[in-house]
């Protein structure tokens, strides 16, 4: 018998003889090769994120290169993978979000707007005319009845809500790092969230970051009404600082 | 049943010189490398229940629900892919939702069973997609009393008095078959349930990493709490 998907099931969304989705597992190492490592943090009253910042070439304007978007006042989402597709994933999820702002008069919640992109990511796995986005999101907020939400979204359309996690290169690395820092300390406040979720980049690359060379997202509850902000150069540097004198 | 924008007018399901529909049985192995569900009919109820197997602890075992409600005496668990089993949920519900706005009555269990293998038989055949990676157990309790049934990727479906599909389905199907008699009462079922689950399980079992769904003469489909799950645990030690 000719082997199975007639060679396709390498090309599009269809199963191969061992009941895999190859095309999905590619989506999955374009983000794993894409360059950079992502890692998101949930505290008690807070939720962070920080990536790598890689500027291609000198001559690039650095502030017009992000990975970290506001998709509401109070969502912000950190892409890793094909910048392309992560623009449109942007685009799907703040437009998602508004019209559910205006059909129901309230906040869209974290975990619905992560169900909604998921929900979307797995239509391109079972149809064969789009490919599958190569993009993982992490989706944070504070939801007004379960607090603080960091949720990852694939390109198998699966999601789930996480107290950390890690997404790129050094994922694998880098989440064994916070599962022994999440047991240790289920519960942190915003600093040693944030200094955590630094602290572990900065041991699973082997690097010290300067401020420019890291982007930190976060959402914390009872601060700014609980909206999502990108730190600024200068609180990521007191952050920095902080970790190098520990050490 | 096309896809929107879609080139493919052709179906990517195509029978093989042996007369398989080889997409399904490849999909019937992603079906195979799932977490176990099982699926008990006792005399006045139906029990499914699952592993809740989560990739690491930091995941937050609160956002994941693998059972979940159809109607509120129709409940539904799933071996199989995640993400294709959430579209088969919302079809389901939107189905009900229809019945029951044209009839004001529940839909029965059959029927909706009906429709949703419908659905998954359509993406065995329609242009330009795969068949779902998912097989369904859904239970439930109408006016033909407590049924279960299992529906395949292929679309065929069969009510069981007990049966289980995932990874540890051949082990687990035996052990119910010893097990099973018509007249077991919800109560044993849960526990046999338990114990069946516990044959395959890698580990140790516990509240926080199985999820059981029941439905009773009362026709209310609820899923158990930890600490209800925990209880009938410690009975069945």
């Amino acid at each position: 018998m000719s082997r199975g998907g007639g060679g396709y099931d390498r090309h599009i969304t269809i199963f191969s003889p061992e009941g895999r989705l190859f095309q999905v597992e590619y989506a999955f190492k374009a983000v794993r090769t894409c360059g950079v490592t992502s890692i998101g943090v949930r505290g008690k009253d807070c939720v962070v994120f920080v990536t790598q910042k890689k500027v291609a070439d000198k001559l690039i304007d650095a502030s017009s290169v992000t990975r970290l978007f506001k998709i509401t006042k109070f969502i912000g989402m950190l892409i890793t993978g094909i910048m392309p597709d992560a623009k449109s994933i942007v685009q799907q999820a703040r437009q998602q979000a508004a019209e559910f702002r205006f059909k129901y008069g309230y906040e869209c919640p974290v975990d619905y707007l992560a169900k909604v992109l998921a929900d979307k990511a797995q239509v391109y796995t079972q149809h064969a005319y789009m490919r599958p986005l190569g993009v993982v999101s992490m989706i944070i907020g504070i939801d007004e009845e379960n607090g603080p939400q960091l949720f990852k979204v694939d390109p198998a359309g699966y999601y789930v809500g996480y107290k950390a996690t890690s997404v790129g290169g050094k994922e694998t690395e880098a989440t064994t790092v916070l599962e022994k820092k999440v047991k240790a300390k289920p519960e942190m406040t915003y600093e040693e969230a944030v200094q955590t979720a630094i602290a572990a980049l900065q041991g699973v690359l082997s690097e010290e970051f300067k401020a420019s060379e890291i982007e930190v997202g976060v959402v914390r509850a009872g601060f700014m009404d609980g909206s999502f902000h990108v730190l600024s150069n200068e609180e990521v540097e007191t952050h920095l600082s902080v970790i190098s004198e520990r050490d | 049943m096309a896809g929107e924008g879609s080139q493919y007018s052709f179906s990517l399901t195509t029978f093989s010189p042996s007369g398989k529909l080889v997409q399904i049985e490849y999909a019937l192995k992603a079906v195979g490398a799932g977490a176990t569900s099982l699926g008990i009919a006792a005399s006045d109820g139906v029990v499914i229940a699952t592993e809740k197997k989560l990739p690491s602890l930091l995941v937050d075992e609160g956002t994941v629900k693998k059972i979940l409600m159809l109607t509120p005496n129709i409940g539904v668990v799933y071996s199989g892919m995640g993400p294709d089993y959430r579209v088969l949920v919302r079809k389901a519900r939107k189905t009900a939702q229809v019945y029951y706005q044209l009839y004001k009555e529940h839909i029965p269990v059959a029927q909706l069973v009906r429709e949703v293998a419908a659905v998954m038989q359509e993406f065995t055949q329609s242009g330009g997609v795969r068949p779902f990676g998912v097989s369904l157990m859904l239970s439930g309790f109408d006016d033909n009393g407590p049924q279960l049934y299992q529906i395949d990727p292929s679309g065929s479906y069969f009510a069981w008095k007990a049966s289980a599909i995932g990874k540890n389905m051949v082990n687990a199907k035996t052990f119910l078959e010893k097990r099973y008699s018509e007249e077991v009462g919800i109560e044993d079922a849960i526990h046999t349930a338990l114990l069946t689950l516990k044959e395959g399980f890698e580990g140790q079992l516990s509240s926080s990493n199985i999820e059981v769904g029941i439905v009773g003469a009362d026709r209310k489909f609820r899923v158990l709490t930890e600490s209800e799950v925990a209880d009938y645990l410690q009975e069945v030690e």
